[in-house]
């Protein structure tokens, strides 16, 4: 834990009342929430959803490879439509600092149009519509690209925040020792912005992985598809759902985490830089 | 007179007070007492304690042993007891701490109608005298940030009056202030100084403290050091300590 | 089909599914607000199993994705006999996901409430629950205004989750609209550039709303 938070803050030491208080209501809290945790499980014991031939198939190897296929897949769309997104997006927030009315213009209503429309939308739309136009794309692009899309606006705005966030006497400084505009740009203020855009590029991940979720629409085979097989071989629905949510959980945990690591590391130097080496 | 009545019913009285932060000794077996009407003031170096010996009076602070008595009573340890007595016990802080979402007249209200539960208007009313003697009546519906750091301060010292505390506590009411301002907000409270009001002051402005104090306490690493009249304090201190830290602000 | 012929036969679906999501994002919105406050009281409160409680839900369904908790809700629970209707599916779906990112946005609100505040408050004697209701909650609700805009927008997204589930044409949204038109006729572009204009329209609107209040109650440091 580094910098105190609101938890910290709101409460004083406690006195001896408190003290007391906390403690009761520590020990019904515990009695709550175990009673609750032994309804849900004596409702999966009622139904039959313990028994081993719902579990057992997860000791084996093989439903393990299976279902890392499956993921292994879903990161695949997942890092390419991110790889996408973070290039629309830089598109869009070039367009959008641009001095010309015309391509800010256009920016700005793309980025509004893509955080706008759902993702599902334009899955429909690359599903259904592209391939009466002629455009026949794999199934892979047709999850990919409407995720990519879809997350390019937000992507954007984080970008522009980054850029804004790069005090204003570092592109002052560059343009007068002469350099262009699109020096100033690559050169100076672009590499000191990414290190604000990074934690939220990472953040952006975790919603292009769980749009990707979607892509039975299209028939892609990532690790829902290949949960839904797993389903139909073993006959089991709930356990192999519920084990499935726990990964892409835990993968977005772990991908959050690692987000706001950087941020936190970020702060630090950024404050003592302009405190001390000025 | 006053001394006679102080060693009745001190306001303020801490007895043998120990705290640690940590393996850091922050205040070492301090006694100290404050009569009704006295003007105390604290001074010393930085990391002597002295703030964190101005917070334990309202436990803003804990402390690990002794005692703090508030007009004869021990502080209550948590809920309204604490409340009620923090009530009673006025606080002005480095920085402010204006409620940003308020306006300075509802900063004002917030207490007395909350906890005193007064009626609105009975609030309003006394609210606008306070602020207009301290003289920034004109800012009451101002935002806090529309203020300078002197009206600030200025106005934080009536939100505490408004409470009708029975003491005052300052943790170095002017060291967050640019120096043009420190002498407006130092008026105020030489003015409630000779008003009566008991006051426990931490500060550095030791002109302020020679004209105003009642009694000086210089604390160094965490004890009292020395306890003396002003006159006697800025002239012929007792400790080689104070001497050298009298000295060291002189140059 | 041209604009005109669309609009003559589907354009009273197309109002249908735009009030429906209108319906369901103000519905959802409301609820996952709530839950969120809660939440956040949980995950702020001085027991440790009520705060490990709360940062554990948050955590769950902040990661889950919106697909995977619809497919539970609709094909799991049935098998532990908890029966929901298909759209009540949806609205849990749309209420838990989006009161997590609630809950995240308060406590960052309530981080930018400065400590000495805090303390200010404790020293005019005001209790705990004064403190919470007078000092806490207004601040962090008035620094939330821009991040619970989006939350709301964010929401009308998650509703598009409707269109995952068989509903009856008069309980569809604007997603679900433009797959029924398309399973019909041949909707083309413009089928889906109705949806998505309105859905728009809505989402600046929100924002620009969003915008307004924010200028109004934003605190000035």
């Amino acid at each position: 834990m580094s910098a105190p938070t609101i938890r910290d803050r709101l409460y004083e030491a406690p006195g001896p009342r408190t003290r007391r208080r906390v403690a009761l209501f520590t020990v019904l809290a515990l009695i709550g929430l175990g009673f609750l945790l032994f309804i849900i499980i004596r409702q999966f014991a009622r139904q039959g959803q313990l028994e081993a031939r719902y579990w057992d198939f997860f000791l084996k190897w093989s439903t393990w490879r299976y279902l890392g296929q499956g993921l292994l897949s879903t990161l695949k769309a997942a890092l390419t439509a991110a790889v996408i997104a973070i290039a629309l997006g830089f598109i869009l927030m070039r367009g959008k600092l641009r001095q010309n009315p015309v391509p800010r213009w256009i920016a700005t209503a793309v980025i509004e149009f893509t955080r706008g429309v759902p993702t599902l939308l334009l899955i429909y739309f690359f599903f259904l519509v592209l391939p009466r136009m002629g455009l026949n794309l794999g199934a892979f692009w047709r999850i990919t690209l409407p995720c990519a899309i879809s997350a390019s606006g937000i992507i954007a705005e984080a970008f522009r925040a980054g850029v804004n966030a790069v005090p204003k006497g570092q592109a002052e400084a560059a343009l007068s020792l002469g350099l262009s505009n699109t020096r100033t740009f690559y050169q100076v203020v672009f590499p000191q912005a990414l290190r604000f855009v990074i934690p939220s590029l990472i953040s952006e991940l975790v919603i292009v992985l769980k749009d990707t979720t979607f892509a039975y629409v299209v028939s892609y085979a990532d690790l829902m598809q290949h949960a839904k097989v797993l389903i139909t071989s073993h006959d089991a629905l709930v356990s192999v759902y519920l084990v499935v949510a726990v990964i892409y959980i835990l993968i977005n945990y772990a991908l959050n985490r690692m987000s706001d690591r950087i941020a936190q590391g970020n702060r630090r130097p950024t404050v003592q830089r302009q405190g001390g080496a000025a | 007179m006053t001394q006679i009545q102080s060693r009745d019913v001190p306001v303020i009285e801490l007895r043998h007070v120990d705290k640690h932060y940590g393996d850091l000794h922050v205040l070492k077996d301090i006694s100290l007492s404050v009569g009704k009407g006295e003007v105390v003031v604290i001074i010393g170096p930085s990391g002597s304690g002295k703030s964190t010996l101005c917070r334990t009076v309202n436990r803003l602070e804990t402390i690990d042993s002794g005692e703090i008595l508030i007009e004869g009573v021990p502080l209550p340890q948590d809920g309204r007891q604490l409340a009620a007595l923090r009530s009673r016990i006025g606080m002005v802080f480095q920085s402010f701490n204006l409620f940003s979402h308020m306006t300075v007249l509802d900063n004002m209200i917030l207490a007395p109608t909350g906890v005193l539960k007064l009626n609105r208007k009975a609030a309003k009313d006394e609210a606008m005298a306070l602020l207009d003697r301290v003289g920034v009546a004109d800012q009451a519906h101002k935002l806090p940030a529309q203020l300078s750091g002197g009206q600030q301060q200025r106005a934080a010292i009536a939100r505490a009056l408004a409470m009708h505390p029975r003491a005052m506590l300052f943790d170095e009411p002017t060291s967050a202030l640019d120096p043009e301002m420190i002498g407006e907000v130092l008026n105020v409270m030489t003015e409630l100084a000779a008003d009566g009001m008991t006051m426990l002051i931490v500060t550095h402005e030791m002109n302020f403290a020679r004209r105003v104090a009642s009694r000086v306490i210089f604390m160094d690493g965490g004890s009292i050091v020395e306890e003396n009249t002003p006159e006697a304090f800025f002239t012929q201190p007792r400790s080689q300590r104070a001497l050298d830290f009298l000295q060291s602000i002189r140059n | 089909m041209s604009l005109s012929a669309l609009l003559s036969e589907y354009g009273d679906l197309y109002l249908r599914a735009l009030l429906n999501t209108w319906r369901l994002t103000a519905l959802c919105f409301a609820g996952a607000f709530a839950i969120g406050v809660a939440i956040t009281v949980l995950r702020v409160c001085p027991v440790k199993p009520l705060r490990v409680f709360g940062d554990f839900f948050v955590q769950v369904f902040r990661n889950i994705p919106g697909a995977a908790l619809l497919i539970l809700l609709v094909y799991a629970l049935p098998r532990l006999r908890v029966l929901l209707s298909y759209e009540m599916c949806v609205i849990v779906a749309s209420v838990l996901i989006p009161s997590a990112f609630c809950s995240e946005h308060l406590m960052s609100g309530m981080n930018t409430i400065s400590p000495g505040e805090i303390e200010a408050a404790r020293a005019l004697g005001l209790t705990f629950t004064q403190l919470i209701g007078r000092i806490v909650i207004p601040q962090a609700l008035r620094s939330t205004v821009l991040p619970m805009t989006s939350l709301v927008v964010g929401t009308m997204l998650t509703t598009a989750l409707g269109s995952q589930v068989p509903l009856r044409p008069n309980q569809l949204e604007l997603t679900g609209a433009v797959n029924y038109i398309n399973s019909r006729a041949v909707g083309g572009i413009l089928a889906f550039a109705i949806s998505a204009a309105l859905y728009v329209a809505t989402a600046l609107v929100i924002g620009w709303v969003g915008g307004r209040i924010d200028r109004k109650v934003r605190i000035l440091r």
